[in-house]
């Protein structure tokens, strides 16, 4: 990957100097399914095994390869081998397209994530936007896979996503307005450069520090943004489209194969891409706290800062992913009253209330955030 | 514009069209509402081209992220969707084709007239133009020159939404 897509398909071409740009466009767009979300997804299927195992204090994957690392492949291997089974009655043009919308939904949200200064596929001036739009584009795929099995479970199971994703999109995108009024772009690129902390330039963005800890309202958003993306990946303990003891498996009940492999892959990404952006948003995206790395105290190969910037990026959306993880074995899965009455009587009103605390807020200190605010009071 | 961005233009163009003509004309309402998704989704593709970023993000979040999913849930309650087919019981033609010509007329002389506008300017100043980010303009005439629309609209949707809270009441 290189500094955007269009650069890097534009350097691919000038590298083996033949075919048109767009053909290398397409390849730079493959390569971040093959090289993030396939390989994601399946470390995260074990990882979620192996995480699930250790808090029931049981072994988890143990026989295949080291550790039962090779489960992935293994995994893989039985869905792509298992029988395609579409039931009879389902309608096959919806049962086929709707694992497609579901993977559309997830991957396309890679094109923006933050994963380095040099590292976001396309840092697009619309780009938390984008995020959120590509994502929504899942609950239509849920609705109609569900409603093409023909299948009163995953009916039900789908009716539920589809309300569910729709209720707590309103919640998601309020608490994405904070970060949104005090960086003045949708920029991911730009959000994330602006969480910076620098001793030595004395712009008016000194000191700034992650947006969490902008303001107090700030602090509560990201909580906000983070159960909200909770609900809309369909994770415990909002996992009602899938709750096994009620619907069977909800609206994959009759998915099997790849098609269901489909279903968990754009499950499992949609997870990372929810903790990317809590994680560029609020987190600060791959800046390290009190460390600048291009103005450390010695110069530092710029290859080697998009690997540190990668890696940091990396270890705090996974820390998130793990928090998911862990959450599903801390709480129980919510009545579907409860669920609509979280969201609109609880989410909501406050996500509100930090949209307007934070307006405030910057009104009155003229956008300074607390870090500032004290180094101005010490200096 | 590069031929792959051409093709890809043409494609979006043939989406939308082949789309809206099956949501006009699919027998089976449930399918109509699908290719109603791929016009909305065509129709921000246009919008990409056209330099309007923000709109093409506002279109796929509200009308392929909402309102499909709103039109789904009223088509999936209908009974008999399989067996039922769409059907215009008494075949008028006189009213229509007046209306549609009158219509398509007053639509053909506006946008030709956009389209002249358009034209006359000097072109890289359009190419300028296209090029700029559309959030912040729209944002400012939101809250600038369009302010009393804008919350007579905003007015209008909290009436909507305290009714649909009213219908939806406990008994």
């Amino acid at each position: 990957m290189g500094a955007n897509s269009a650069a890097f398909a534009q350097s691919l071409q000038t590298w083996i100097g033949a075919g048109p740009l767009w053909l290398w466009a397409l390849v730079s767009a493959a390569a971040v399914i093959f090289l993030l979300a396939l390989p994601f997804g399946g470390l995260a299927t074990y990882a979620e095994r192996k995480i699930s195992a250790d808090f029931q204090d049981r072994i988890g994957p143990n026989r295949v390869g080291p550790w039962g690392l090779f489960q992935i492949f293994a995994d893989l291997v039985k869905m792509l081998a298992k029988e395609d089974f579409i039931p009879k009655g389902a309608d096959r043009f919806l049962f086929n397209l709707a694992p497609a919308l579901v993977v559309i939904g997830a991957c396309g949200a890679f094109a923006v994530l933050p994963l380095g200064r040099q590292l976001i596929g396309a840092d697009v001036n619309i780009g938390i936007l984008y995020l959120f739009a590509i994502t929504t584009v899942i609950a239509p795929g849920l609705l109609l896979g569900s409603w093409g099995s023909q299948n009163k479970w995953s009916l039900l199971g789908g009716m539920r996503a589809a309300a569910q994703i729709v209720s707590y999109e309103i919640p998601v995108a309020l608490s994405i307005l904070p970060v949104v009024l005090i960086s003045g772009t949708l920029q991911v690129g730009l959000i994330v450069d602006q969480q910076g902390w620098s001793w030595a330039s004395s712009a008016a963005g000194t000191p700034h520090f992650w947006n969490l800890f902008h303001n107090p309202f700030c602090f509560l958003s990201a909580f906000l943004l983070f159960v909200g993306g909770l609900a809309e990946t369909n994770r415990i303990p909002f996992d009602l489209p899938e709750a096994e003891s009620e619907l069977v498996s909800g609206f994959n009940t009759e998915f099997s194969g790849i098609r269901f492999g489909l279903y968990a892959l754009g499950e499992f990404c949609d997870v990372f891409v929810m903790s990317a952006m809590v994680t560029a948003l609020y987190l600060g995206g791959w800046q390290i706290p009190f460390i600048t790395l291009e103005q450390f105290l010695f110069p530092i190969p710029s290859g080697l800062i998009a690997l540190i910037q990668f890696t940091v990026f990396l270890l705090k959306t996974l820390f998130l992913v793990f928090v998911v993880m862990w959450l599903r074995w801390t709480l129980p899965r919510l009545r579907v009253d409860q669920l609509m009455g979280l969201c609109w009587k609880g989410l909501v009103p406050l996500a509100l209330f930090c949209v307007f605390g934070t307006a405030v807020w910057m009104w009155v200190f003229g956008g300074r955030s607390i870090a500032q605010l004290i180094a101005g009071f010490g200096g | 514009m590069s031929a792959g961005l051409k093709l890809v233009l043409l494609g979006a163009q043939a989406l939308t069209v082949v789309s809206a003509i099956l949501v006009a004309f699919h027998p089976n309402i449930l399918y109509a509402s699908v290719s109603l998704l791929a016009t909305f989704a065509g129709v921000a593709v246009l919008f990409v081209y056209a330099g309007a970023d923000f709109l093409a993000g506002v279109q796929v979040v509200v009308y392929v992220g909402g309102v499909t999913i709103l039109i789904l849930f009223a088509v999936m309650l209908t009974q008999w969707l399989y067996e039922m087919r769409l059907r215009d019981v008494g075949v008028k033609l006189l009213m229509p084709c007046i209306l549609g010509v009158l219509f398509f007329s007053s639509l053909f002389k506006v946008l030709g007239g956009l389209a002249a506008w358009v034209l006359a300017r000097p072109p890289e100043g359009l190419e300028k133009f296209a090029a700029l980010p559309k959030t912040e303009p729209i944002g400012e005439a939101l809250l600038g020159a369009y302010l009393l629309p804008f919350e007579a609209v905003t007015v209008l949707l909290l009436g909507a939404l305290v009714g649909a809270v009213w219908l939806a009441r406990p008994k």
